[in-house]
C-alpha cells in the first residue's frame, strides 16, 4: 500500500469502526421512524377529553327528538364519533355558573350571525387544544353548509355534492414530461439537508483530526515521512470516505426498510385501490397510484445518488480543505471558532436558500446558487429531481471541482506551515502571508 | 579512499520572517558513530533537524547524505525521534506501530516481525492490543523510540531520546543506542541537553548557538583543548603542610578530604602554562607525600557553558 493509501485507510478505518459511527448510522432510520411515530402519537395525545355543548339558538343545525328527549344534529355524520371529542346540543345557553358546574369543557353559541360573518363564540374555562378547535370548526362548518344548501338553495345535499367541483393542477414539465414538482423538490431538499449535514459533520472531523495531530505532536513524525500535501489529501479523502460509507449504508438501509416495509404492508392487506377498496395492490403499484407518494417512484434515483456522491465529494473537498487550514492554524478547537464563522457562512447561506427554494426550486436565487461553487453542492440537489439540463449539471460540477482543487492548493500552503507552528496566535493576515510564501 | 561522511552540512541558512534561525551552519557527521548536536534552547537545533528530515527546506546551503545530495528519496533511510512526540490516542498500540512502520516503507509482514523483536526487547509486548490512551507516558516513549529504529535507518536522529524515562528505562534505551553504534550500520545524530549522555555516548559534537556553529570536534579532543592548566592531585599530609609546600609554584583552587581514602586529601590546582609537570611533581614530592597527579579535563557541561557565554556577538 502506498503512503497516501495508508493514510486514507487509517483515517477511514479508525472512524467507521467506532461504536458511535455504527450506532449513529443504524439509528438514523430508526430515529426517523420514531420521529414519524412520535409525531402521530403527539398529535393524538395532544387532544384531551373534550365535551362540547353546541347551543343552536336559531335551530339551524339541530332538532328536538321526542323519543330521546334531547336535541340532536340534523346531520349526524357532520359530528362523527371521535375518541376525545363528544358533542351535546341545546337551544339555550347555560349560565356561567351552570357551565362551570357542568362537565362541559366548552360551550359554542350559534345564531343567525354565523351566516354573515362565519363566527361563533366558544366559551371555556380552559382553552381547548388547537387540534380540538380545528375539529370543532370543521364539524360545525359541515353542518352549517348543509343548512345553507337546503335553506338558501333549496337543493338536496347529494345534488349539491355532485355540482361542487374541485380543481387541482397536475404539473408537468414540458421538456422532461415530469410532474409533481413540489413533491420532488421536497426530495431534493431532503438530499440538500443531508448534504449540508454531511459536509458540516465531516468537515469538522477533518478540523479535529488536524488539531489532534498538531496538539499531540504526531505531525512532526508523519511529515518527516510524507509530504504535508499527501497528509492533507489522505486526511480529506479518508474522512470523506467515512461520509460516503455512511451514505451507502443509509441508502442500503433505506432500500431495505422500503422493501421490508412494503412487503409488510402488502401482507397486511392494507394496500387497496383508491377506486375500489376490495382490490388489493402490491406495494409498487400502490405507491404509483398514490397521489401523495407516487412521485417517489418518478424520481431518477440512480442519477440523484450519483450526483449526490459527486457533489458531496467535490463540496466536501472545498469545505474540508478550509477546515483543515483552520485546524492547522490553531492550537485547540476553541481557538478555531472565530475563523470558522466566515468559512461556514456560504454553507449556511446555501442551506437557508434551500429551505426557501422548496416552494420554488426553479427560482432565480436557487438557479444562480446552483452554479456558485460554494453553494452548488447543496442547491443543485434541490433542483435535480425536477430535471436539470446536462450542460448545467456539468458546468456546475466542474465549477465545484475546480474550486475544490484551488482550495486544496491554498489550504496545503497554510497547512504545511501551520501544523508546525506552536505557541503563537495566528492572525488572518499571517494566513495570507503563508499562502503567498512559496 | 576514506568513506563519505554520513552528513556533510554546508552553509545552511534559514530565516523565519525577520528571525534568522540558522546562519551559515556547516559541519560533517562521520559514519557509524554517535554525533552530538548541542546548543541552548533557540540555538537552531530543531530547525536543522527538521531540514535534515525534509520537514522544512533551507533558504541556502547544501547537505550531502553519504556522499549524495540529500533528497526526499533518502528520507526512508532516516529515522527520526522528535523531542515533541506523540501517538494517536484512539488507535491500538500494535496497529499504530504497523501504520508508522508501513509509512516508513516496510511491508506489513516484515514490520510485524521486527515489531515483535523490539516489543519483546523493550518489554512492551503485552501492550499490542491496548489503546494508546491506556498506556503510560514511559511506555508510549518506548513505542516512539521503536518506531524510529524499526526500519533500520542509516541515519538515526534522536532529539532528547531519554527525556521522560525513569532511570532504569533510560539506561535500557542508552544501551540500545550504544548497541546500534557498536553494530556500525547506523549513524546516530543525538540532540540533547544531558551532558552526561554526551560524554558517555558521543564521539563528536557540534555546538550551535544563535543559529551559528560555535564548536565542533571529537569529544576527547575538545576536552583536551579546553584544558586550562588545572591538575587534580591527592596527597597524604595536612592541608597546612601542602599549602606551605606549594608556595607560589601553583594556584590552589580547592582542597577537600578524600572521602574514599582516609587521611588523604584531594586538591585542584592550576600550574603556570610554562611549568613542566614532571619537574613540578618531583619537586613537590620531596616536601609532601603526593599519591597522584592527573591533568584535569573540563566536562562537556563546562565546555558548553563557556562556549555559549563567550559568544556574545549578536547575529545579524
Amino acid at each position: 500500500m502506498n503512503k497516501l493509501a495508508l493514510i486514507i485507510y487509517r483515517e477511514w478505518i479508525t472512524r467507521v469502526r467506532r461504536r458511535a459511527f455504527i450506532i449513529g448510522t443504524l439509528m438514523v432510520p430508526v430515529l426517523l421512524g420514531l420521529g414519524v411515530g412520535l409525531g402521530a402519537w403527539l398529535e393524538n395525545a395532544e387532544m384531551e377529553e373534550n365535551k362540547v355543548l353546541v347551543v343552536d339558538l336559531s335551530g339551524m343545525i339541530t332538532f328536538w327528538d321526542d323519543t330521546r328527549q334531547a336535541y340532536l344534529p340534523i346531520c349526524p355524520e357532520c359530528f362523527p364519533e371521535r375518541e376525545q371529542l363528544e358533542y351535546r346540543f341545546a337551544d339555550a345557553a347555560l349560565s356561567d355558573d351552570e357551565f362551570l358546574l357542568s362537565d362541559f369543557t366548552s360551550m359554542v353559541l350559534l345564531d343567525d350571525a354565523i351566516l354573515q360573518h362565519g363566527q361563533a363564540k366558544n366559551l371555556y374555562e380552559k382553552s381547548p387544544s388547537i387540534t380540538a378547535q380545528n375539529a370543532i370548526e370543521r364539524d360545525l362548518a359541515a353542518a352549517i353548509e348543509r343548512f345553507k344548501v337546503k335553506e338558501e338553495l333549496s337543493l338536496d345535499y347529494e345534488v349539491y355534492k355532485r355540482l361542487k367541483t374541485k380543481v387541482s393542477l397536475v404539473g408537468e414539465d414540458i421538456i422532461t414530461k415530469d410532474g409533481n414538482a413540489t413533491g420532488r423538490s421536497i426530495i431534493g431538499f431532503v438530499f440538500s439537508l443531508f448534504m449540508f449535514m454531511q459536509i458540516m459533520v465531516y468537515g469538522m472531523h477533518v478540523m479535529r483530526g488536524v488539531i489532534e495531530e498538531k496538539a499531540n505532536r504526531i505531525v512532526e513524525v508523519i511529515i518527516s515521512v510524507v509530504r504535508p500535501m499527501e497528509l492533507l489529501a489522505g486526511k480529506i479523502i479518508g474522512i470523506g470516505l467515512v461520509g460516503v460509507t455512511q451514505v451507502i449504508a443509509l441508502t442500503v438501509l433505506g432500500f431495505l426498510v422500503f422493501q421490508v416495509g412494503g412487503q409488510a404492508l402488502e401482507v397486511s392487506g392494507v394496500l387497496t385501490s383508491a377506486s375500489n377498496e376490495a382490490v388489493e395492490l402490491d406495494f409498487e403499484t400502490w405507491m404509483a397510484s398514490n397521489d401523495l407518494l407516487g412521485f417517489v417512484l418518478e424520481v431518477n434515483w440512480p442519477l440523484m445518488v450519483v450526483c449526490a456522491l459527486a457533489y458531496f465529494a467535490a463540496g466536501f473537498f472545498i469545505y474540508a480543505a478550509l477546515f483543515a487550514a483552520i485546524g492547522s492554524a490553531v492550537e485547540q478547537e476553541s481557538d478555531a471558532q472565530y475563523l470558522m464563522l466566515p468559512a461556514m457562512l456560504p454553507l449556511f447561506a446555501a442551506y437557508i436558500t434551500a429551505v426557501m427554494a422548496i416552494q420554488n426550486p426553479e427560482g432565480q436565487v436557487a438557479v444562480i446558487g446552483s452554479f456558485v461553487p460554494l453553494t452548488a453542492p447543496i442547491l443543485m440537489l434541490i433542483r435535480l429531481p425536477l430535471g436539470v439540463a446536462w450542460w448545467e449539471l456539468m458546468l456546475s460540477l466542474l465549477g465545484v471541482l475546480a474550486t475544490a482543487y484551488g482550495f486544496v492548493l491554498v489550504s496545503a500552503r497554510i497547512f504545511r506551515t501551520g501544523i508546525l507552528m506552536h505557541g503563537k496566535k495566528i492572525t488572518v493576515r499571517e494566513l495570507f502571508r503563508w499562502v503567498r510564501h512559496d | 579512499m576514506p568513506s563519505a561522511p554520513a552528513l556533510d552540512i554546508s552553509g545552511i541558512e534559514k530565516r523565519f520572517g525577520e528571525q534568522r534561525a540558522l546562519a551559515g551552519v556547516g559541519f560533517q557527521v562521520p559514519q557509524s558513530g554517535i554525533f552530538g548536536l548541542l546548543g541552548p534552547n533557540g540555538a537552531g537545533k530543531t530547525t536543522l533537524l527538521r531540514i535534515l528530515n525534509g520537514i522544512t527546506a533551507p533558504d541556502a546551503g547544501s547537505i550531502s547524505f553519504f556522499g549524495e545530495p540529500l533528497t526526499r528519496a533518502h528520507l526512508p533511510s532516516i529515522g527520526y525521534l522528535p523531542e515533541e512526540r506523540g501517538l494517536y490516542k484512539s488507535m491500538r498500540v500494535g496497529e499504530q506501530a504497523l501504520y508508522f512502520a508501513q509509512l516508513r516503507g516496510l511491508d506489513k509482514k516484515e514490520a510485524r516481525e521486527r515489531l515483535r523483536y523490539w516489543f519483546d526487547r523493550l518489554e512492551v509486548d503485552g501492550w499490542w492490543h491496548k489503546e494508546v490512551s491506556e498506556v503510560s507516558k514511559g511506555m508510549a516513549q518506548k513505542i516512539q523510540f521503536i518506531l524510529s529504529v524499526l526500519h533500520e535507518p542509516r541515519l538515526l536522529i534522536l532529539d532528547e531520546p531519554l527525556s521522560g524515562f525513569d532511570p532504569i528505562n533510560a539506561q535500557r534505551i542508552r544501551e540500545v543506542i550504544l548497541e546500534l553504534k557498536a553494530k556500525g550500520d547506523t549513524t546516530i545524530l543525538l540532540s540533547t541537553h544531558d551532558m552526561g549522555s554526551v560524554e558517555e555516548m558521543c564521539d563528536e559534537v557540534a555546538l550551535l548557538n544563535r543559529g551559528q556553529l560555535v564548536l565542533n570536534g571529537k569529544v576527547p579532543e575538545l576536552r583536551e583543548a579546553a584544558r586550562d592548566g588545572r591538575y587534580a592531585v591527592t596527597f597524604r599530609d595536612t592541608v597546612m603542610a601542602f599549602t606551605v609546600a606549594l608556595g607560589a609554584s601553583a594556584e590552589l583552587i580547592e582542597v577537600n578530604p578524600n572521602p574514599e581514602v582516609p587521611g588523604e586529601h584531594l586538591a585542584m590546582l592550576r600550574l603556570p602554562v610554562e611549568s613542566d609537570i614532571a619537574t613540578w611533581v618531583r619537586w613537590i614530592s620531596e616536601q609532601v607525600e603526593l599519591t597522584s597527579c592527573t591533568p584535569w579535563r573540563p566536562g562537556m557541561r563546562d565546555i558548553f557553558i563557556r562556549a555559549v557565554e563567550h559568544q556574545k556577538q549578536p547575529v545579524a
